[in-house]
């Protein structure tokens, strides 16, 4: 049953991707717009499982043990325009393809571990 | 929380719609690339530039695209020797438009493209929540 609820998580988090994608898409041509990302869903995942206890002042604190997947981050990009602008249409689209490629086989997977189970609860 | 899925439609929406206003734009200075004033002197038509601006939709939590505003930049008219024109000065000379059709040719293409994008962002969105929906079909 784990598996469904990481299934749905990631697919969460890929559809979060998928709006910054379309934001930075849709502001291809506004002067001064930055190009953002979400936060890797491997580092969300691992943020939720180490979170340090601080126990003395001097502690660093590794940050909320529940921070949400979808922080947004300042993304690496191709090219900078004149105005400012470091959306690449060619790079957000290669995102988004990635993006429907693993939402694909998150669906996929949760298809065929429902099919498993209903198998097994038939006998 | 909004369905991010639901916000891709809004920003990949608000896209199309500013990329469509930008190609009105574009059309409309095409049109108007040799309207001369009709009076000796006047002044022709000026070539309209649009710009955009980003915009945070609260509810979903997305950077939408709107239109900023449609300005006329200030950039000299060519002259043309037409004695006979009714726009003629006393010289002969007429005033015409700054409007350069390649320019806009090219911006037009910009326009195509960036549409073009914006329906694929729409489109993907729109399979991913197929996708979802197919997990309830029974095989």
């Amino acid at each position: 049953m784990q598996l469904f609820s990481i299934v749905s998580r990631h697919n969460q988090w890929l559809a979060v991707r998928q709006a910054t994608i379309a934001g930075n898409i849709a502001n291809a041509n506004t002067p001064g717009f930055r190009a953002q990302d979400v936060q890797p869903f491997e580092m969300a995942v691992a943020q939720a499982r180490l979170a340090m206890a601080a126990t003395q002042a001097g502690h660093l604190s590794s940050g909320p043990a529940d921070a949400p997947a979808t922080e947004l981050r300042r993304e690496a990009a191709w090219e900078t325009s004149m105005s400012g602008n470091n959306v690449s249409l060619e790079q957000e689209l290669l995102k988004a393809g990635e993006v429907n490629r693993a939402y694909r086989l998150n669906t996929s997977i949760a298809k065929v571990f429902h099919r498993l189970i209903m198998t097994s609860s038939r006998i | 929380m909004y369905d991010p899925l639901q916000a891709t439609m809004r920003v990949g929406a608000s896209g199309l719609e500013a990329q469509s206003r930008r190609l009105r734009v574009i059309a409309e200075n095409m049109a108007n690339a040799h309207s001369t004033g009709r009076t000796p002197g006047s002044d022709p038509y000026a070539r309209r530039v649009i710009t955009f601006e980003s915009q945070l939709d609260e509810t979903a939590d997305a950077n939408l695209v709107r239109v900023a505003s449609v300005e006329q930049p200030r950039a000299s008219f060519r002259v043309e020797h037409m004695p006979g024109h009714p726009a003629a000065d006393a010289n002969g000379f007429v005033r015409m438009p700054n409007v350069d059709l390649v320019v806009e040719a090219a911006d037009m293409r910009e326009a195509n493209r960036s549409y073009e994008a914006n329906l694929q962002a729409i489109r993907q969105a729109r399979e991913m929540i197929t996708m979802t929906l197919d997990l309830l079909r029974t095989t």
